[in-house]
Protein backbone atom coordinates (compact mmCIF):
# COMPACT_ATOMS: atom_id res chain seq x y z
CA UNK A 1 0.00 0.00 0.00
CA UNK A 2 1.38 3.34 -0.79
CA UNK A 3 2.68 5.39 2.45
CA UNK A 4 1.06 9.03 2.27
CA UNK A 5 3.48 11.63 1.32
CA UNK A 6 5.42 9.50 -1.54
CA UNK A 7 5.19 11.10 -4.65
CA UNK A 8 2.84 9.78 -7.49
CA UNK A 9 4.39 10.14 -10.94
CA UNK A 10 1.02 8.72 -13.05
CA UNK A 11 -2.46 7.61 -13.13
CA UNK A 12 -2.97 4.44 -15.22
CA UNK A 13 -4.81 4.30 -18.28
CA UNK A 14 -4.27 0.86 -19.63
CA UNK A 15 -4.03 -2.31 -17.29
CA UNK A 16 -3.54 -5.77 -18.07
CA UNK A 17 -2.37 -8.98 -16.15
CA UNK A 18 1.39 -8.21 -17.69
CA UNK A 19 2.00 -5.02 -18.21
CA UNK A 20 0.31 -1.24 -17.69
CA UNK A 21 0.27 1.84 -19.10
CA UNK A 22 0.10 5.56 -17.05
CA UNK A 23 0.36 9.13 -17.71
CA UNK A 24 2.78 10.92 -16.60
CA UNK A 25 2.18 13.88 -14.24
CA UNK A 26 5.20 15.55 -16.03
CA UNK A 27 5.07 16.15 -19.55
CA UNK A 28 8.19 14.85 -21.23
CA UNK A 29 9.31 13.31 -18.01
CA UNK A 30 8.48 10.09 -18.04
CA UNK A 31 10.15 7.92 -15.14
CA UNK A 32 13.75 6.53 -16.40
CA UNK A 33 13.85 3.54 -18.41
CA UNK A 34 14.31 0.56 -16.13
CA UNK A 35 13.16 2.01 -12.94
CA UNK A 36 10.92 0.44 -10.45
CA UNK A 37 7.43 2.02 -10.04
CA UNK A 38 4.71 0.27 -7.94
CA UNK A 39 0.83 0.65 -8.34
CA UNK A 40 -1.41 0.08 -5.07
CA UNK A 41 -3.41 -3.61 -5.29
CA UNK A 42 -5.97 -5.57 -3.63
CA UNK A 43 -5.35 -6.17 0.19
CA UNK A 44 -2.75 -3.45 1.06
CA UNK A 45 -0.12 -5.31 -1.64
CA UNK A 46 2.30 -3.69 -3.87
CA UNK A 47 2.49 -4.11 -7.49
CA UNK A 48 6.08 -4.13 -8.69
CA UNK A 49 7.02 -3.26 -12.64
CA UNK A 50 10.07 -2.11 -14.47
CA UNK A 51 9.36 1.27 -16.96
CA UNK A 52 10.01 -0.59 -20.71
CA UNK A 53 8.67 2.22 -22.51
CA UNK A 54 8.04 6.21 -22.74
CA UNK A 55 6.64 8.49 -25.14
CA UNK A 56 5.23 11.76 -25.36
CA UNK A 57 2.98 11.83 -28.46
CA UNK A 58 -0.74 13.75 -28.90
CA UNK A 59 -3.42 11.73 -27.29
CA UNK A 60 -5.87 12.43 -30.48
CA UNK A 61 -4.93 9.96 -33.00
CA UNK A 62 -6.23 12.48 -36.10
CA UNK A 63 -3.39 14.86 -34.55
CA UNK A 64 0.14 14.51 -35.07
CA UNK A 65 2.89 16.86 -33.76
CA UNK A 66 3.62 19.05 -36.49
CA UNK A 67 6.95 21.06 -37.12
CA UNK A 68 6.66 24.10 -34.82
CA UNK A 69 10.28 25.72 -34.74
CA UNK A 70 11.89 28.49 -36.80
CA UNK A 71 15.33 29.52 -36.92
CA UNK A 72 14.68 32.20 -34.12
CA UNK A 73 12.24 29.37 -32.35
CA UNK A 74 13.27 26.19 -31.11
CA UNK A 75 13.45 24.13 -28.33
CA UNK A 76 12.09 25.27 -25.26
CA UNK A 77 10.77 28.68 -27.10
CA UNK A 78 8.50 26.41 -29.11
CA UNK A 79 6.20 25.74 -26.13
CA UNK A 80 6.27 29.57 -24.76
CA UNK A 81 5.29 30.52 -28.13
CA UNK A 82 2.50 28.30 -28.54
CA UNK A 83 1.07 27.63 -24.89
CA UNK A 84 -1.22 25.52 -26.01
CA UNK A 85 1.06 22.56 -26.54
CA UNK A 86 1.37 21.73 -23.00
CA UNK A 87 -2.70 21.09 -22.66
CA UNK A 88 -2.38 18.93 -25.89
CA UNK A 89 0.40 16.53 -25.18
CA UNK A 90 0.47 13.54 -23.40
CA UNK A 91 3.36 11.70 -21.66
CA UNK A 92 2.94 8.25 -21.06
CA UNK A 93 5.15 5.14 -19.65
CA UNK A 94 4.84 1.88 -19.61
CA UNK A 95 5.90 -0.68 -16.57
CA UNK A 96 6.10 -4.59 -17.09
CA UNK A 97 4.73 -6.00 -14.27
CA UNK A 98 8.09 -8.20 -12.09
CA UNK A 99 5.82 -8.92 -8.76
CA UNK A 100 4.44 -7.74 -5.82
CA UNK A 101 4.63 -7.37 -2.47
CA UNK A 102 2.32 -8.34 0.53
CA UNK A 103 2.31 -8.19 4.10
CA UNK A 104 4.34 -10.96 4.68
CA UNK A 105 6.73 -10.99 1.56
CA UNK A 106 8.23 -10.96 -1.86
CA UNK A 107 6.76 -12.17 -4.80
CA UNK A 108 8.61 -12.40 -8.06
CA UNK A 109 5.94 -13.69 -10.28
CA UNK A 110 3.13 -12.05 -11.98
CA UNK A 111 0.14 -10.74 -9.15
CA UNK A 112 -3.22 -12.46 -9.56
CA UNK A 113 -4.77 -9.45 -10.67
CA UNK A 114 -3.81 -6.24 -12.37
CA UNK A 115 -3.60 -2.82 -10.76
CA UNK A 116 -6.49 -0.92 -11.77
CA UNK A 117 -7.34 1.34 -14.02
CA UNK A 118 -6.79 5.07 -12.92
CA UNK A 119 -5.43 4.37 -9.90
CA UNK A 120 -1.86 6.02 -8.62
CA UNK A 121 1.50 4.99 -9.76
CA UNK A 122 4.02 5.63 -7.34
CA UNK A 123 8.45 5.96 -7.96
CA UNK A 124 9.67 3.28 -5.43
CA UNK A 125 11.71 4.41 -2.45
CA UNK A 126 15.60 3.34 -2.12
CA UNK A 127 14.17 0.90 0.97
CA UNK A 128 11.56 -0.65 -1.32
CA UNK A 129 14.27 -1.61 -4.27
CA UNK A 130 16.59 -2.97 -1.94
CA UNK A 131 14.27 -5.03 -0.64
CA UNK A 132 12.68 -6.13 -3.76
CA UNK A 133 15.30 -6.70 -5.37
CA UNK A 134 17.54 -8.37 -2.97
CA UNK A 135 16.81 -11.79 -4.49
CA UNK A 136 16.83 -11.37 -8.58
CA UNK A 137 14.70 -14.27 -9.84
CA UNK A 138 12.26 -11.30 -10.78
CA UNK A 139 15.02 -10.27 -13.71
CA UNK A 140 13.80 -13.35 -15.89
CA UNK A 141 10.22 -11.41 -16.21
CA UNK A 142 12.15 -8.81 -18.28
CA UNK A 143 13.36 -11.46 -21.34
CA UNK A 144 10.63 -11.17 -23.22
CA UNK A 145 8.81 -7.68 -23.95
CA UNK A 146 7.20 -6.06 -26.67
CA UNK A 147 8.17 -2.53 -26.59
CA UNK A 148 12.02 -2.71 -26.48
CA UNK A 149 14.86 -5.62 -26.96
CA UNK A 150 15.00 -7.21 -23.53
CA UNK A 151 18.41 -6.96 -23.34
CA UNK A 152 18.14 -3.06 -23.64
CA UNK A 153 15.77 -2.93 -20.73
CA UNK A 154 17.83 -5.56 -18.30
CA UNK A 155 20.89 -3.09 -18.45
CA UNK A 156 18.80 0.21 -18.21
CA UNK A 157 17.50 -1.53 -14.84
CA UNK A 158 20.49 -2.89 -13.45
CA UNK A 159 22.11 0.21 -13.97
CA UNK A 160 19.10 2.15 -12.18
CA UNK A 161 19.20 -0.11 -9.25
CA UNK A 162 22.96 -0.29 -8.51
CA UNK A 163 22.64 3.35 -8.37
CA UNK A 164 19.57 3.22 -5.97
CA UNK A 165 21.77 0.63 -4.09
CA UNK A 166 24.53 2.93 -3.16
CA UNK A 167 26.35 1.71 -6.22
CA UNK A 168 26.37 -2.05 -4.51
CA UNK A 169 29.04 -3.88 -6.21
CA UNK A 170 28.46 -7.30 -4.41
CA UNK A 171 25.07 -6.81 -5.88
CA UNK A 172 26.10 -5.68 -9.89
CA UNK A 173 28.08 -8.77 -9.88
CA UNK A 174 24.79 -11.14 -8.35
CA UNK A 175 23.04 -9.50 -11.27
CA UNK A 176 25.48 -9.96 -13.68
CA UNK A 177 25.65 -13.59 -12.77
CA UNK A 178 22.25 -13.92 -12.91
CA UNK A 179 22.18 -12.58 -16.40
CA UNK A 180 24.56 -14.53 -17.18
CA UNK A 181 22.19 -17.64 -16.46
CA UNK A 182 19.33 -16.44 -18.15
CA UNK A 183 21.46 -15.43 -21.89
CA UNK A 184 24.07 -18.41 -21.68
CA UNK A 185 22.62 -19.65 -24.66
CA UNK A 186 23.09 -15.79 -26.64
CA UNK A 187 26.58 -14.94 -26.62
CA UNK A 188 25.52 -11.68 -28.46
CA UNK A 189 22.47 -10.72 -26.14
CA UNK A 190 24.71 -11.68 -22.95
CA UNK A 191 27.48 -9.10 -23.90
CA UNK A 192 24.71 -6.23 -24.79
CA UNK A 193 23.71 -6.52 -21.04
CA UNK A 194 26.93 -6.56 -19.76
CA UNK A 195 28.70 -3.92 -21.70
CA UNK A 196 25.90 -1.63 -20.59
CA UNK A 197 25.94 -2.33 -16.81
CA UNK A 198 29.92 -2.29 -16.55
CA UNK A 199 30.38 0.34 -14.28
CA UNK B 1 -23.54 -0.25 -55.67
CA UNK B 2 -20.07 1.32 -56.64
CA UNK B 3 -20.14 5.01 -58.39
CA UNK B 4 -19.42 5.22 -61.80
CA UNK B 5 -16.17 6.83 -61.94
CA UNK B 6 -15.65 6.34 -65.73
CA UNK B 7 -18.61 8.30 -66.42
CA UNK B 8 -17.69 10.70 -63.88
CA UNK B 9 -14.10 11.22 -65.31
CA UNK B 10 -15.56 11.93 -68.63
CA UNK B 11 -17.73 15.14 -67.24
CA UNK B 12 -14.45 15.95 -65.79
CA UNK B 13 -12.64 15.94 -68.63
CA UNK B 14 -15.38 18.42 -70.25
CA UNK B 15 -14.90 20.52 -67.19
CA UNK B 16 -11.25 21.01 -67.36
CA UNK B 17 -11.54 21.22 -70.82
CA UNK B 18 -13.53 24.68 -70.94
CA UNK B 19 -11.58 26.16 -68.27
CA UNK B 20 -9.10 29.00 -68.90
CA UNK B 21 -5.71 28.52 -68.26
CA UNK B 22 -4.20 29.24 -65.03
CA UNK B 23 -2.10 31.60 -63.90
CA UNK B 24 -1.55 35.38 -65.38
CA UNK B 25 -5.17 36.81 -66.11
CA UNK B 26 -4.96 40.28 -67.59
CA UNK B 27 -8.38 40.78 -67.14
CA UNK B 28 -7.77 40.44 -63.11
CA UNK B 29 -4.87 42.87 -63.31
CA UNK B 30 -7.50 45.36 -65.10
CA UNK B 31 -9.76 44.68 -62.28
CA UNK B 32 -6.88 45.01 -59.21
CA UNK B 33 -5.73 48.25 -61.07
CA UNK B 34 -9.06 49.62 -61.03
CA UNK B 35 -9.11 48.81 -57.76
CA UNK B 36 -6.65 50.64 -56.80
CA UNK B 37 -7.69 54.03 -57.99
CA UNK B 38 -11.25 53.63 -57.30
CA UNK B 39 -12.63 57.40 -56.76
CA UNK B 40 -14.16 56.71 -52.59
CA UNK B 41 -16.03 60.19 -53.34
CA UNK B 42 -17.51 59.00 -56.35
CA UNK B 43 -18.62 55.52 -54.77
CA UNK B 44 -20.38 57.15 -52.20
CA UNK B 45 -22.42 59.36 -54.24
CA UNK B 46 -22.85 56.42 -56.06
CA UNK B 47 -24.06 54.20 -52.38
CA UNK B 48 -26.12 57.33 -51.69
CA UNK B 49 -28.03 57.80 -55.12
CA UNK B 50 -28.69 53.76 -54.55
CA UNK B 51 -29.87 54.45 -50.99
CA UNK B 52 -27.30 52.13 -49.73
CA UNK B 53 -24.92 52.34 -46.52
CA UNK B 54 -21.25 53.80 -47.58
CA UNK B 55 -18.10 52.08 -48.19
CA UNK B 56 -14.48 52.70 -48.76
CA UNK B 57 -11.98 51.69 -51.36
CA UNK B 58 -9.00 50.50 -51.86
CA UNK B 59 -6.25 51.76 -49.35
CA UNK B 60 -3.78 48.86 -48.47
CA UNK B 61 -2.73 49.11 -44.42
CA UNK B 62 0.52 47.85 -43.45
CA UNK B 63 0.21 45.25 -40.22
CA UNK B 64 0.95 47.16 -36.97
CA UNK B 65 3.31 46.34 -33.96
CA UNK B 66 2.39 43.75 -32.04
CA UNK B 67 2.34 43.81 -28.52
CA UNK B 68 4.93 42.49 -26.42
CA UNK B 69 2.71 39.92 -24.48
CA UNK B 70 -1.39 39.85 -25.62
CA UNK B 71 -4.33 37.01 -24.89
CA UNK B 72 -6.88 35.93 -27.54
CA UNK B 73 -9.98 34.06 -26.25
CA UNK B 74 -11.98 31.86 -28.89
CA UNK B 75 -15.19 30.01 -28.42
CA UNK B 76 -16.90 27.31 -31.23
CA UNK B 77 -19.69 24.72 -30.66
CA UNK B 78 -20.58 21.25 -32.52
CA UNK B 79 -23.73 19.63 -31.99
CA UNK B 80 -25.81 16.51 -32.32
CA UNK B 81 -29.13 17.38 -33.73
CA UNK B 82 -32.36 15.56 -32.38
CA UNK B 83 -32.94 12.19 -34.06
CA UNK B 84 -36.20 11.55 -34.82
CA UNK B 85 -35.49 8.27 -34.00
CA UNK B 86 -35.35 8.96 -30.08
CA UNK B 87 -37.80 8.14 -28.21
CA UNK B 88 -37.60 11.04 -26.50
CA UNK B 89 -36.61 14.27 -27.92
CA UNK B 90 -33.40 16.06 -27.64
CA UNK B 91 -29.84 17.67 -28.45
CA UNK B 92 -26.22 17.96 -27.48
CA UNK B 93 -24.13 21.00 -27.76
CA UNK B 94 -20.66 21.38 -27.17
CA UNK B 95 -19.05 24.65 -26.55
CA UNK B 96 -14.93 24.64 -26.46
CA UNK B 97 -13.22 27.83 -25.49
CA UNK B 98 -9.66 28.49 -25.29
CA UNK B 99 -7.73 31.53 -23.64
CA UNK B 100 -3.81 31.56 -25.22
CA UNK B 101 -1.77 34.22 -23.25
CA UNK B 102 1.76 34.95 -24.92
CA UNK B 103 4.68 37.18 -23.67
CA UNK B 104 6.77 36.99 -20.56
CA UNK B 105 3.87 35.06 -18.95
CA UNK B 106 2.80 32.30 -21.83
CA UNK B 107 -0.16 30.68 -20.64
CA UNK B 108 -3.28 28.28 -22.02
CA UNK B 109 -6.70 27.48 -20.98
CA UNK B 110 -8.91 24.76 -23.05
CA UNK B 111 -12.14 23.71 -21.83
CA UNK B 112 -15.47 22.49 -23.61
CA UNK B 113 -19.11 22.16 -22.38
CA UNK B 114 -21.06 19.76 -23.10
CA UNK B 115 -24.48 20.32 -22.25
CA UNK B 116 -27.99 18.30 -23.11
CA UNK B 117 -31.04 20.35 -24.11
CA UNK B 118 -34.40 18.60 -23.18
CA UNK B 119 -36.60 20.54 -21.72
CA UNK B 120 -39.50 22.01 -23.46
CA UNK B 121 -37.98 25.42 -23.00
CA UNK B 122 -34.71 24.03 -24.65
CA UNK B 123 -36.20 21.92 -27.23
CA UNK B 124 -38.95 24.51 -28.53
CA UNK B 125 -39.43 28.35 -28.75
CA UNK B 126 -42.27 29.85 -27.29
CA UNK B 127 -43.30 26.09 -25.84
CA UNK B 128 -46.50 27.00 -24.75
CA UNK B 129 -47.86 28.53 -27.70
CA UNK B 130 -46.30 28.85 -31.20
CA UNK B 131 -43.70 25.48 -30.37
CA UNK B 132 -40.98 26.28 -32.74
CA UNK B 133 -38.49 23.47 -32.63
CA UNK B 134 -35.42 24.31 -32.49
CA UNK B 135 -33.36 22.83 -35.34
CA UNK B 136 -32.11 22.83 -38.99
CA UNK B 137 -31.22 26.41 -39.52
CA UNK B 138 -32.58 27.55 -36.17
CA UNK B 139 -30.14 25.18 -34.17
CA UNK B 140 -27.60 26.73 -36.37
CA UNK B 141 -28.46 30.01 -35.09
CA UNK B 142 -29.11 28.71 -31.65
CA UNK B 143 -25.04 27.44 -32.29
CA UNK B 144 -23.83 30.97 -33.95
CA UNK B 145 -25.53 32.75 -30.58
CA UNK B 146 -24.65 29.98 -28.01
CA UNK B 147 -20.87 30.21 -29.40
CA UNK B 148 -21.26 34.49 -29.31
CA UNK B 149 -22.14 33.55 -25.32
CA UNK B 150 -19.40 30.76 -24.81
CA UNK B 151 -17.14 33.87 -26.17
CA UNK B 152 -18.07 36.47 -24.02
CA UNK B 153 -17.88 33.90 -20.76
CA UNK B 154 -14.19 32.92 -22.16
CA UNK B 155 -13.54 36.52 -21.95
CA UNK B 156 -14.16 37.66 -18.28
CA UNK B 157 -11.63 38.40 -16.39
CA UNK B 158 -8.40 38.28 -19.27
CA UNK B 159 -5.29 40.12 -19.06
CA UNK B 160 -5.68 42.78 -21.29
CA UNK B 161 -4.62 43.65 -24.25
CA UNK B 162 -6.78 40.92 -25.33
CA UNK B 163 -8.75 39.64 -28.32
CA UNK B 164 -11.88 37.67 -28.67
CA UNK B 165 -11.63 35.63 -31.90
CA UNK B 166 -14.65 33.46 -33.44
CA UNK B 167 -15.08 31.51 -36.29
CA UNK B 168 -17.55 32.46 -39.33
CA UNK B 169 -19.16 35.90 -39.72
CA UNK B 170 -20.88 38.38 -36.94
CA UNK B 171 -23.36 38.19 -39.53
CA UNK B 172 -26.61 36.10 -38.35
CA UNK B 173 -27.65 36.06 -41.83
CA UNK B 174 -29.79 33.36 -41.29
CA UNK B 175 -32.29 35.90 -39.54
CA UNK B 176 -32.78 37.53 -42.24
CA UNK B 177 -35.25 34.69 -43.89
CA UNK B 178 -38.97 35.79 -44.38
CA UNK B 179 -39.64 32.60 -43.16
CA UNK B 180 -38.46 33.07 -39.44
CA UNK B 181 -40.65 33.83 -37.14
CA UNK B 182 -40.01 37.33 -35.80
CA UNK B 183 -40.29 36.89 -31.86
CA UNK B 184 -37.71 34.14 -32.17
CA UNK B 185 -35.24 36.05 -34.36
CA UNK B 186 -35.46 39.21 -31.84
CA UNK B 187 -34.92 36.85 -28.95
CA UNK B 188 -32.00 35.32 -30.72
CA UNK B 189 -30.15 38.65 -31.79
CA UNK B 190 -31.14 40.80 -28.57
CA UNK B 191 -28.77 37.54 -27.01
CA UNK B 192 -25.99 37.80 -29.36
CA UNK B 193 -26.12 41.89 -29.73
CA UNK B 194 -26.28 41.49 -25.54
CA UNK B 195 -22.71 39.23 -25.57
CA UNK B 196 -21.55 41.70 -27.98
CA UNK B 197 -22.19 44.45 -25.79
CA UNK B 198 -20.50 43.14 -22.87
CA UNK B 199 -17.12 42.37 -24.60
CA UNK B 200 -17.52 46.59 -25.36
CA UNK B 201 -17.97 46.78 -21.63
CA UNK B 202 -14.70 45.21 -20.46
CA UNK B 203 -13.11 46.74 -23.57
CA UNK B 204 -12.25 43.29 -25.05
CA UNK B 205 -12.23 43.91 -29.12
CA UNK B 206 -14.38 41.09 -30.94
CA UNK B 207 -13.72 40.48 -33.92
CA UNK B 208 -14.51 36.80 -36.57
CA UNK B 209 -12.17 35.25 -39.23
CA UNK B 210 -13.54 33.92 -42.20
CA UNK B 211 -11.28 31.39 -44.39
CA UNK B 212 -11.46 31.11 -47.93
CA UNK B 213 -13.90 34.03 -47.79
CA UNK B 214 -16.77 33.87 -50.90
CA UNK B 215 -18.23 37.45 -50.41
CA UNK B 216 -18.46 40.06 -53.30
CA UNK B 217 -18.79 42.84 -51.39
CA UNK B 218 -16.02 45.05 -52.52
CA UNK B 219 -16.36 43.19 -56.60
CA UNK B 220 -20.26 44.71 -56.14
CA UNK B 221 -19.14 48.00 -54.98
CA UNK B 222 -16.62 47.94 -57.80
CA UNK B 223 -19.20 47.04 -60.39
CA UNK B 224 -21.35 49.76 -59.10
CA UNK B 225 -18.44 52.83 -59.60
CA UNK B 226 -18.07 51.10 -63.07
CA UNK B 227 -21.28 51.12 -64.84
CA UNK B 228 -22.51 53.71 -67.19
CA UNK B 229 -25.67 51.64 -67.99
CA UNK B 230 -28.04 51.77 -64.91
CA UNK B 231 -30.89 50.48 -67.25
CA UNK B 232 -29.78 46.52 -65.89
CA UNK B 233 -27.03 44.21 -66.47
CA UNK B 234 -29.15 42.05 -68.43
CA UNK B 235 -30.06 44.79 -71.20
CA UNK B 236 -26.06 45.84 -71.00
CA UNK B 237 -24.54 45.92 -74.75
CA UNK B 238 -21.07 44.98 -72.93
CA UNK B 239 -19.78 47.32 -75.91
CA UNK B 240 -17.30 49.33 -73.62
CA UNK B 241 -14.22 48.08 -71.99
CA UNK B 242 -15.86 49.41 -68.59
CA UNK B 243 -18.67 47.15 -69.26
CA UNK B 244 -16.66 44.29 -70.54
CA UNK B 245 -14.39 44.68 -66.86
CA UNK B 246 -17.59 45.04 -64.91
CA UNK B 247 -18.83 41.95 -66.74
CA UNK B 248 -16.14 40.06 -65.59
CA UNK B 249 -15.59 41.52 -62.00
CA UNK B 250 -19.30 40.09 -61.51
CA UNK B 251 -17.32 36.33 -61.79
CA UNK B 252 -14.77 37.50 -58.86
CA UNK B 253 -15.04 37.46 -55.21
CA UNK B 254 -12.82 39.86 -53.03
CA UNK B 255 -10.53 37.54 -51.99
CA UNK B 256 -9.68 37.08 -56.14
CA UNK B 257 -9.29 40.89 -55.58
CA UNK B 258 -6.67 41.30 -53.48
CA UNK B 259 -4.77 37.86 -53.90
CA UNK B 260 -1.46 39.28 -54.89
CA UNK B 261 -2.51 42.95 -54.33
CA UNK B 262 -1.24 43.28 -50.48
CA UNK B 263 1.34 41.56 -49.31
CA UNK B 264 1.82 39.24 -46.23
CA UNK B 265 0.46 41.01 -43.24
CA UNK B 266 -0.97 43.83 -45.06
CA UNK B 267 -5.11 44.16 -44.90
CA UNK B 268 -7.53 46.11 -47.37
CA UNK B 269 -9.35 49.33 -45.77
CA UNK B 270 -12.43 48.67 -43.46
CA UNK B 271 -15.83 48.20 -45.23
CA UNK B 272 -19.57 48.04 -43.75
CA UNK B 273 -21.45 44.73 -44.99
CA UNK B 274 -24.62 45.92 -46.42
CA UNK B 275 -26.88 42.80 -45.36
CA UNK B 276 -30.47 43.78 -44.39
CA UNK B 277 -29.90 42.34 -40.76
CA UNK B 278 -27.15 44.77 -39.89
CA UNK B 279 -29.98 47.80 -39.71
CA UNK B 280 -30.89 46.01 -36.39
CA UNK B 281 -27.30 45.31 -34.66
CA UNK B 282 -26.98 49.23 -33.80
CA UNK B 283 -23.68 49.91 -32.39
CA UNK B 284 -22.35 46.10 -33.45
CA UNK B 285 -23.03 46.89 -36.99
CA UNK B 286 -20.08 44.87 -38.69
CA UNK B 287 -17.43 46.14 -40.69
CA UNK B 288 -14.57 44.31 -42.09
CA UNK B 289 -11.58 44.14 -44.22
CA UNK B 290 -9.49 41.61 -46.23
CA UNK B 291 -6.08 40.54 -44.73
CA UNK B 292 -3.15 38.61 -46.30
CA UNK B 293 -2.08 35.64 -43.94
CA UNK B 294 0.77 34.63 -46.13
CA UNK B 295 -0.76 31.75 -48.04
CA UNK B 296 -4.68 33.30 -48.33
CA UNK B 297 -6.82 35.84 -48.04
CA UNK B 298 -8.87 36.40 -45.41
CA UNK B 299 -12.13 38.20 -44.66
CA UNK B 300 -11.85 39.90 -40.68
CA UNK B 301 -15.35 41.31 -39.39
CA UNK B 302 -15.41 43.38 -36.36
CA UNK B 303 -18.29 45.64 -35.03
CA UNK B 304 -18.11 49.36 -35.72
CA UNK B 305 -16.81 50.11 -32.32
CA UNK B 306 -13.79 48.05 -32.85
CA UNK B 307 -13.42 49.14 -36.27
CA UNK B 308 -13.58 52.73 -35.19
CA UNK B 309 -11.50 52.93 -32.73
CA UNK B 310 -7.92 52.77 -34.12
CA UNK B 311 -6.20 50.80 -31.30
CA UNK B 312 -8.51 48.11 -31.59
CA UNK B 313 -8.58 47.58 -35.30
CA UNK B 314 -4.32 47.77 -34.82
CA UNK B 315 -5.25 44.96 -32.19
CA UNK B 316 -7.20 42.85 -34.16
CA UNK B 317 -5.45 43.14 -37.43
CA UNK B 318 -1.51 42.11 -35.75
CA UNK B 319 -2.72 39.83 -33.31
CA UNK B 320 -5.20 37.62 -35.89
CA UNK B 321 -1.82 37.58 -38.28
CA UNK B 322 0.13 36.52 -35.42
CA UNK B 323 -2.19 34.19 -34.52
CA UNK B 324 -1.91 32.84 -38.56
CA UNK B 325 1.37 32.99 -37.78
CA UNK B 326 1.42 30.52 -35.17
CA UNK B 327 -0.42 28.00 -37.14
CA UNK B 328 1.40 24.80 -37.71
CA UNK B 329 -0.11 24.93 -41.52
CA UNK B 330 -0.38 26.19 -44.48
CA UNK B 331 -2.58 28.22 -45.49
CA UNK B 332 -2.08 29.44 -42.41
CA UNK B 333 -5.45 29.48 -39.53
CA UNK B 334 -5.62 31.20 -36.12
CA UNK B 335 -3.77 29.01 -33.70
CA UNK B 336 -6.32 30.21 -31.43
CA UNK B 337 -9.68 28.72 -33.60
CA UNK B 338 -7.83 25.65 -34.62
CA UNK B 339 -7.82 25.18 -30.33
CA UNK B 340 -11.67 25.74 -30.23
CA UNK B 341 -12.67 23.84 -32.90
CA UNK B 342 -10.62 20.35 -31.31
CA UNK B 343 -11.88 22.03 -28.15
CA UNK B 344 -15.71 21.72 -29.41
CA UNK B 345 -15.72 18.72 -32.40
CA UNK B 346 -17.48 15.86 -31.51
CA UNK B 347 -16.22 13.00 -33.36
CA UNK B 348 -18.15 10.56 -34.76
CA UNK B 349 -17.09 8.45 -31.90
CA UNK B 350 -18.31 10.39 -29.74
CA UNK B 351 -21.37 10.99 -31.38
CA UNK B 352 -21.59 7.23 -30.92
CA UNK B 353 -20.99 7.28 -27.20
CA UNK B 354 -23.54 9.68 -26.71
CA UNK B 355 -26.37 7.81 -28.67
CA UNK B 356 -25.62 4.14 -27.11
CA UNK B 357 -25.71 6.20 -23.43
CA UNK B 358 -28.65 7.63 -24.18
CA UNK B 359 -30.47 4.59 -25.83
CA UNK B 360 -29.38 2.60 -22.64
CA UNK B 361 -30.21 5.27 -20.02
CA UNK B 362 -33.84 5.42 -21.79
CA UNK B 363 -34.23 1.53 -22.07
CA UNK B 364 -33.73 1.67 -18.39
CA UNK B 365 -36.77 3.18 -18.26
CA UNK B 366 -38.83 1.10 -20.71
CA UNK B 367 -38.45 3.70 -23.93
CA UNK B 368 -36.65 1.82 -26.43
CA UNK B 369 -35.19 3.38 -29.70
CA UNK B 370 -37.25 2.33 -32.74
CA UNK B 371 -35.47 2.76 -36.05
CA UNK B 372 -36.79 3.13 -39.27
CA UNK B 373 -36.95 0.82 -41.20
CA UNK B 374 -34.92 2.89 -43.95
CA UNK B 375 -32.37 3.87 -41.04
CA UNK B 376 -32.18 0.35 -39.83
CA UNK B 377 -31.04 -0.69 -43.43
CA UNK B 378 -28.46 1.70 -43.53
CA UNK B 379 -26.98 0.57 -40.56
CA UNK B 380 -27.25 -2.90 -40.88
CA UNK B 381 -26.28 -3.37 -44.69
CA UNK B 382 -26.08 -6.53 -45.75
CA UNK B 383 -25.24 -8.16 -48.99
Amino acid sequence: MAESGQARIGEIVETESTRFVAESFELHRPPALGQLVYAPGDDDTCLYGVVCYGTTASPDPGRRAVRRSTEEVFDQAVYEEHPQLELMLRTEFAARLVGYVDATRVHHYLPPQPPALHYSVYACEIDQVARFTERLTYLRSLLELPEIAPEQLLAAHIREVYRLRGEDRDWLSRAAREVAGLLKNDYERLMTVLYGIEP
Amino acid sequence: MPLDIDALYRQAQDMVRDLPEAGENPQLAEAQRYLCRADPQLLRQKLLARERATAKIPWLVAPPPLFDSYTVVAADGSPIPPDRHSPVRYFVVNFGHVELTYGARPHAEIASELRLSYTEEDLYFDPQDKRIPIEGTRLGIHMSVGEMVALRGAARDVQLPAVALRDGSLILWQLQSRDEDPDLCAAYLERFLSALEDLRQQDIPVASYVSYPGSHDVANSLRLLLCDYPDGCRRCPQATDGQRLCRFIGTLVDRQLYQGLLSPGERSDVFESQSAILSQYGAHRVRFFYLDVGGEIARVEAPLWVMEDPEMRDAVHSIVYDQCQRSAQYPPYPAVLIEAHEAAVISTGGRQVVEEMMARLLASKGYPYLRSAKDHSKRSRGV
